[in-house]
């Protein structure tokens, strides 16, 4: 944050000594539900896995619901696929969305409004109503099919109930956000210094790495990190469009709480989903301190 | 001043909505109803069930919920037993389908209203072969059975047994698909069809009480065998959809060329045209696929008990039986001889000399962890 705007927001605390218990309380009611709602859940889970009556009814410390899925090939392997499809998505919405947000940023034409209003799109169309979409347009026999069939080319494998359904499905689901974040973070890229750099001869690749890149890198971990949390615990979209087996964690939590009546051994999943996500979580904290401390 | 006012306030609203849904009742008089079927079910009884029953019995109103599927039936089960031990309201009276034995304990505690000694006038017209528990009231059944498209495989040469339909399985790969065991009873009876061939073809061999893990491990380790076997002969060399509906989807779209399904459900789907009127239907004959009845729940501690009564009263009469045939596609609950003699002759062709079924309880769920970890992997669908 610069100067200007720290001067600016500090007269509107200035006589609000008064005003202190009344913020307090405000604030109190959303950490109040955070607390209700999520911390205290996190450390029901955590305890009731690791502190657990054995066979005789002794309670004790015991670690063996772990130890029992980080020995299972099946558990491995879920957790490998949502691993993976997790980094396939983040590389890919990199991929596409930087490009997506550099045209929104520079772009003076009529058609961006166009592009911007296609980006966020994603955003309004619920993932069960995506997800069977996707089976008609890319499923067997879909449309994709009959237009290829219609040109006399051949038929392509359909990433439905594969690994790549979920991919796709994800991919497109979080454009909107991410695209949204990395335009905020251009916004901080003023013209002049890219026209300076032209001045001096740069081009536009050198321009990207340069210039703009070092301004946005902050933007680009934030939203990485928020769709990376949202993809990992996802659960419609790989549900209705991955395979059988391997599964991501979230279908594979569910079943094994509802299906399978294994409790302790859902919690197990979530409470290592969660550790997972922290990791994610702090890269995200990690950027927003930074930025503060600028 | 006025701000902050308007800030208390709001604050305080929020804090009151919290706290709010803490103190709701279920209103007298309207059976709270829920429902772990699919929406075909759903619709029969907010279509035909709901208005006979409100016109017959001026006064009781029927409020119906869609609990999603039988575990979210389950953990309405577990609130009433928190509800009883507490001497609070369940705010649920009837379960359109759930098995007494779940939640466990739930019999003990006494939740479930006793069916037999509850004095319904048409307890006694309920076909024996059903009767499972006291505490739960079959009044429907339908059955798995295949659906083909008959564009691409005659009548005449489809599969009459299990050996018969995978040797047809095997020499059209990719043709057949059926839906994971959990997601969906159509997929579900097929898996414990072939549990069932694995085991000398005895439906009895199973019962609700006779799971231990070594028999558990012994008699579907075989039908693992079985499953794994035609997997590279399945849909896209061993892809399961994810339940019923997409089953259905996949041979509507010409995809697959046969599947499992639920008799009322296809039935259903050809009337609407989902399906062409020509799909053809088979059941095998050296053992049928399983199906099952679906047996209503009364609620012992519900507030509306005895209004919930009637209306497992009124499931059972010949009117609903018969639309049980003839809007949903099901077998009525009640003997053959307690539906109208018109109807008994026009489905003559479909009355099931026997209708296999498998236990629920433990098998459930070792049936769903074992498939997941022992069929749906294992397969290189790459090649």
């Amino acid at each position: 944050m610069s100067e200007v705007a720290k001067a600016a927001a500090r007269p509107l605390m200035e006589n609000a000594q008064s005003r202190r218990p009344l913020g307090l309380l405000l604030v109190a009611i959303p950490v109040f539900l955070m607390i209700w709602l999520v911390v205290w859940p996190a450390i029901n889970a955590i305890s009731r896995t690791i502190w657990r009556p054995d066979v005789d009814g002794n309670v004790g410390f015991d670690l063996s619901s772990y130890a029992f899925f980080f020995s299972d090939r099946y558990s491995l392997d879920n957790l490998a696929i949502t691993l993976w499809t997790t980094l396939v998505c983040a590389i890919l919405l990199l991929v596409i969305c930087l490009p997506i947000a550099l045209y929104l940023r520079f772009s003076r034409s009529r058609l961006s409004g166009y592009v911007q209003a296609l980006a966020i799109l994603p955003m309004f169309v619920p993932s069960i109503i995506l997800a069977f979409a996707f089976i008609r347009v890319l499923g067997p026999n879909g449309m994709v099919d009959i237009l290829f069939n219609a040109v006399g080319l051949p038929k392509i494998r359909t990433p439905y109930l594969t690994p790549w359904g979920p991919v796709i499905g994800l991919v497109w689901d979080n454009i909107p956000l991410t695209v949204l974040i990395l335009l905020s973070g251009l916004g901080s890229v003023a013209n002049q210094s890219i026209e300076a750099a032209r001045d001096v001869g740069a081009n536009a690749l050198r321009v990207f790495r340069h210039i703009i890149l070092p301004r946005i890198s902050n933007s680009i971990l934030v939203a990485l990190s928020f769709s990376v949390l949202g993809i990992f615990s996802s659960f419609t979209l790989p549900y209705l469009l991955g395979p059988a087996s391997p599964e991501m964690l979230g279908p594979f939590m569910q079943r094994t709480l509802r299906e399978v009546q294994d409790p302790i051994g859902a919690m197990t999943q979530a409470v290592i989903a969660f550790g997972f996500c922290i990791v994610f979580g702090l890269f995200y904290v990690r950027s927003v301190a930074r930025n503060q401390g600028k | 001043m006025k701000r902050r006012t308007f800030m208390m306030s709001a604050a305080g609203a929020a804090a009151g909505l919290a706290l709010a849904p803490r103190m709701s009742f279920a209103a007298k008089g309207t059976i709270d109803w829920y429902t772990g079927s699919d929406t075909n079910v759903l619709d029969f009884w907010a279509n035909t069930v709901k208005p006979a029953f409100e016109a017959a019995n001026p006064g009781i109103k029927l409020n119906l919920v869609d609990a999603g599927d039988n575990a979210g039936i389950l953990a309405i089960g577990e609130r009433a037993i928190a509800a009883k031990q507490t001497g609070t309201d369940p705010q649920a009276d009837f379960f359109e389908h759930s098995d007494p034995l779940l939640p466990a304990g739930a019999i003990d505690a006494g939740v479930y209203a006793n069916m037999k000694n509850a004095g319904l006038s048409n307890y006694s017209r309920i076909n024996p072969l059903a009767i499972q528990s006291e505490y739960s009231l079959p009044y429907r059944g339908s059955q798995v059975l295949l659906a083909y498209d008959t564009a691409k495989l005659k009548p005449a040469d489809a599969p009459k047994t299990w050996e018969e339909l995978v040797t047809w399985i095997k020499a059209n790969p990719g043709q057949f698909v059926y839906n994971r065991p959990d997601k969906g009873g159509s997929g579900g009876n097929f898996v414990r069809r072939a549990i069932h061939e694995a085991n000398g073809r005895d439906p009895n061999a199973f019962t609700v009480s006779n799971y231990t893990q070594e028999f558990g491990d012994e008699a579907l380790g075989k039908a693992w065998k079985l499953l794994t076997d035609i997997a590279p002969s399945l849909y896209d060399n061993g892809a399961y959809s994810s339940g019923n509906t997409q089953s259905l989807q996949l041979l509507s779209q010409g995809v697959v060329t046969m599947i499992p399904v639920w008799s009322d459900q296809v039935l259903q789907a050809i009337d609407q045209g989902v399906l062409p009127p020509e799909t053809g239907l088979v059941q095998l004959q050296d053992l049928a696929l399983c199906g099952n009845f679906s047996r209503s729940i009364v609620i012992e501690n519900g507030a509306n008990r005895d209004a919930a009564l009637k209306l497992a009263d009124f499931i059972l009469s010949e009117e609903i039986q018969g639309a049980i045939l003839t809007e949903l596609g099901g077998f009525p609950g009640v003997s053959w001889d307690h539906v109208s003699p018109a109807l008994r002759e026009k489905f003559a062709a479909i009355i099931p000399q026997s209708i296999p079924t498998f236990p629920s309880g433990k098998w459930d769920a070792a049936i769903n962890d074992g498939w997941y970890r022992n069929v749906a992997p294992n397969v290189d669908r790459k090649s």
